[in-house]
């Protein structure tokens, strides 16, 4: 054997050993095979379980006090909507409300048409009278297809325009003012219009040179409108209420424009006001009503019989094994005043700190931007629809007992109105101790052991 | 102090701890995937480790003269004269047809890392290897449905197998006088399984955002065995090689929850081959290995096959051959007997094979100090109703005095 040493620099094998290696880490692209064949495949069993409300939580109760009619960005009109005559627990008080307005400052100057034609800042603005421009929700309002006659009167008496109710003028923290008369106390007719819904969505009526010019003074918290009904039977959604000034501008004064008012406050005043429920659950209102309970859900099932059967009981349920859940709530039709008239949307959310109900910060969503969608017709007579929110992810944090990031989790949910507040209309469903109580609705999936 | 005779008698404690940390950075790499169905209810199929020129020359790591690390043969190494290292890469495309289906993978694996330290003091080599063994990488789906709340819901299964084990053999080789070594290792079994269980159901049909369930399971491999075996020379033309490898059972045990603990055992393994030179340029190699694992236990019945017998042959035809340098050409052919069936069909694996290398540096009696070879193979699997075919390239490059 030739144990000559040959002349090979070291310096070329360690290139080509790096060449190797880097030639080796770069050609990682794969490609598993991919056959469909039952035999090949671990065998699934995939069912679903109905909870009881006894069997995943308990504590349901309901909080109401959340917002202000003043935060609805909206106002609502109802002359006896709702009523049901008779005496005994069947009778049913009619829903009366109306809407607060009350205008900010007149505009100072405005460009208006001079004589010779320009367009021209003018500051000697006369105002000679108004018009009150209503605008209704044709789509959520109950008008049974009939018109309405809407009536605007001057309210008289100081309110408060974010905490003004049916009973009190002002209903702030340590003051308090009732209204001479509930509803808005002693007030002056200004005007009224017929709204026909076949007709179009808005109306108009005349507001005469001394309201307006009695308004000028924004000091005065007495000053301010109440739009009202006189049409029984009817809850109109007011969208927008305006207040256009018919001025004479002084650089030309044969001519007339319109200007409008801001709006200061905007707010319903309504009665009568809904009580808390004993037996049901609740979601909605303005104020909003929030129903909160308590889950414990379970981490052995031992029913139902073909799970058992299939996997063996008692059978432990991580998180895992949960590929859906949802709660399941039955509706119910509720007081009629406050029957949801157009679709309303649940949210669902922890309560992060449950000793501190009901002023507990939430979480974040759980049912997305717009929540669960639940159309009004499911809470007309007999109702008993099912609504179902799905939690899957709050459930597999429960179970885990953590969040995925490690964060620890509320058992305690709020289930509430998608926009905290949405209406006057609220949801009723059927409380714990209903044969209809809300259920915990879960999809579970198991890997059964098999031939591979 | 001579300095050459230092540089090339021993290697400097720098080299060693570079030979160490190369085998070590590899080690993740290092285990092989052989994508196929086979063997899906036992431990997958076999992976080759062989470089480029044995894969070429249709051998099965035994009997082929000049080889410098093998880890099928324990005493290839013991006529190596530096520190030697080489790396096998293997990228590879596959197509299968199963019943009516038909699909396509592909993969790039390190199928062989070997190093060889000699020891001149004794005239020995120690060795050290990191090969593939066995692997089992593949998917499978199923459709089905379910009835959910009154409603037919479409579920898709999916089941993934991600895993496979190799073996970390150390090894002494022993030069006997100019015509006889004797070599012998031990080794361990390593590696790991991980299986996938994913079921998916469709969520318009269930009514929300439905998670898919996952199961996820994974298993170590653990075991030893040992091989021994000669290389020998009786004649300049001739070149003999033998090896017996005995496996303690290989064991699969679970990791966290993951269910059950498999025990197999491995049977021995007999190989036997040749190298006949014809000429001074051309060289014809015989290769053949016995293993019978019907009788083996653990597996789940009439999953073994058998088959018993492997064998390769092929040649090598050095198309340039000057002082230093030569460019050998080869080809080759072997039939595989592959351990476990699809279903009741024995299986059979065939392979052609074509390469070429390219030695660099080679001493007077042509032992290579630097070499790249170029292996590709087109190969097929069977066992009723799995036909498996593969296109695979092999490419290794070695280097002695790093």
């Amino acid at each position: 054997m030739n144990e000559r040493t040959p002349a090979v620099p070291a310096g070329p094998g360690r290139r080509m050993l790096a060449v190797a290696l880097l030639a080796a880490a770069g050609a990682c692209s794969e490609a598993l095979p991919t056959v469909e064949r039952d035999d090949l495949v671990r065998s699934g069993f995939a069912t679903e379980v109905i909870l009881e409300y006894d069997e995943f939580a308990s504590g349901a109760r309901v909080y109401g006090g959340y917002g202000r009619p003043s935060d609805l960005g909206a106002g609502f009109v109802a002359h006896d909507y709702g009523s049901r005559a008779g005496g005994g627990e069947g009778a049913q008080e009619g829903l009366e409300a109306s809407s607060l307005l009350r205008f900010g400052r007149y505009p100072r100057s405005a460009q208006v048409l001079d004589t010779t034609g320009a367009n021209v800042p003018d500051s000697m603005l006369t105002f000679l009278f108004g018009r009150l421009v209503l605008r209704f929700d044709s789509l959520s309002s109950v008008h049974n297809d009939e018109p309405v006659e809407i009536v605007a009167h001057a309210l008289t008496e100081p309110w408060d325009g974010a905490t003004a109710g049916w009973q009190y003028a002002i209903d702030s923290v340590g003051h308090r003012e009732l209204w001479s008369v509930p509803g808005g106390g002693a007030v002056e007719e200004i005007g009224a219009a017929v709204w026909d819904p076949e007709t179009g969505d808005s109306i108009r009526i005349r507001v005469d040179s001394a309201w307006i010019a009695a308004w000028a003074d924004t000091t005065d918290n007495r000053r301010g409108v109440r739009v009202g009904t006189t049409t029984p039977g009817v809850r109109l959604r007011v969208t927008a209420a305006l207040l256009r000034l018919e001025t004479r501008p002084s650089v030309n004064p044969d001519t007339i424009v319109q200007v409008p008012s801001s709006t200061e406050n905007r707010t319903f005043i309504y009665a009568p006001v809904p009580r808390p429920p004993l037996k049901t659950l609740r979601v909605g209102g303005v104020p909003a009503w929030r129903t909160v309970m308590d889950l414990d859900v379970p981490t052995v099932l031992d029913r139902p019989d073909e799970l058992c059967e299939v996997v063996g009981c008692p059978v432990g349920i991580t998180a895992d094994h949960v590929s859906f859940a949802a709660l399941r709530f039955t509706t119910r039709p509720g007081v009629r005043s406050f029957a949801p008239s157009d679709t309303l949307s649940l949210d669902l959310r922890s309560v992060l700190a449950p000793d501190f109900l009901p002023k507990s910060p939430l979480g974040p969503s759980l049912s997305g931007p717009f929540g669960t969608l639940v159309p009004p017709e499911w809470f007309q007579p007999p109702a008993a629809e099912v609504v179902e929110i799905p939690v899957t992810g709050l459930v597999r944090d429960l179970l885990r007992g953590e969040t995925v990031d490690g964060d620890p989790v509320s058992g305690t949910i709020a289930v509430l109105s998608a926009f905290e507040p949405l209406s006057v209309e609220y949801m009723s469903f059927d409380g714990p101790t209903s044969p209809a109580a809300p259920t915990l609705r879960l999809v579970l999936n198991f890997s059964l052991d098999g031939g591979t | 102090m001579s300095g050459p005779r230092r540089r090339g008698a021993t290697a400097s404690p720098d080299r060693a701890r570079l030979a160490a940390a190369l085998l070590v950075a590899l080690a993740a790499a290092a285990p092989a995937s052989a994508q196929s169905f086979l063997g899906f209810r036992a431990l997958g199929v076999p992976v080759r480790a062989l470089d480029a020129r044995a894969a070429a020359a249709g051998n099965l790591g035994i009997g082929l003269a000049g080889v410098e690390i093998s880890s099928a043969d324990p005493a290839a190494s013991a006529r190596l004269l530096f520190p030697t290292f080489s790396v096998t890469m293997q990228p590879s495309w596959g197509s299968f047809d199963l019943d009516d289906q038909s699909g396509t993978s592909r993969t790039t694996r390190l199928p062989l890392l070997g190093i060889g330290y000699p020891v001149r003091s004794v005239g020995g080599v120690v060795t050290a290897s990191l090969s593939g063994h066995l692997e089992q990488r593949w998917v499978a789906k199923r459709r089905s449905t379910v009835v959910l709340n009154e409603v037919e819901v479409d579920v898709e299964d999916s089941y993934r197998n991600d895993g496979g084990t190799s073996v970390l053999r150390v090894g002494w080789a022993q030069r006997i006088g100019s015509r006889l070594s004797l070599g012998a290792s031990a080794g361990t079994y390593l590696g790991r399984l991980e299986r996938v269980f994913d079921r998916e159901l469709d969520s318009l049909a269930v009514g929300g955002e439905v998670y898919s369930f996952r199961e996820q399971h994974a298993w170590n491999y653990s075991g030893y065995l040992v091989s021994a075996g000669f290389n020998a020379d009786p004649h300049p033309l001739i070149h003999l090689a033998g090896a017996a490898t005995w496996s303690g059972a290989l064991r699969e045990l679970p990791l966290d929850d993951a269910p059950g603990e498999g025990r197999y055992s491995v049977p021995v393994r007999l190989s036997a081959g040749t190298t006949a030179r014809l000429s001074p340029r051309l060289a014809l190699s015989l290769s053949g290995a016995y293993q019978d694992w019907a009788a083996s236990d653990g597996f789940l019945a009439g999953v073994t096959s058998g088959r018993k017998w492997s064998y390769g042959a092929g040649a090598e035809w050095h198309v340039i051959d000057s002082e230093s340098r030569s460019l050998p050409i080869r080809f080759g052919y072997r039939r595989l007997a592959p351990p476990f069936r699809f279903e009741s069909e024995d299986p059979l694996e065939s392979i052609w094979s074509l390469g070429a290398g390219l030695n660099l540096v080679e001493t007077e009696d042509n032992r290579r100090l630097g070499w790249v070879d170029l292996a590709f193979e087109r190969g097929s699997r069977r066992s009723a109703p799995l036909d498996e075919r593969f296109l695979r390239a092999t490419v290794t490059v070695g280097i002695s005095r790093f």
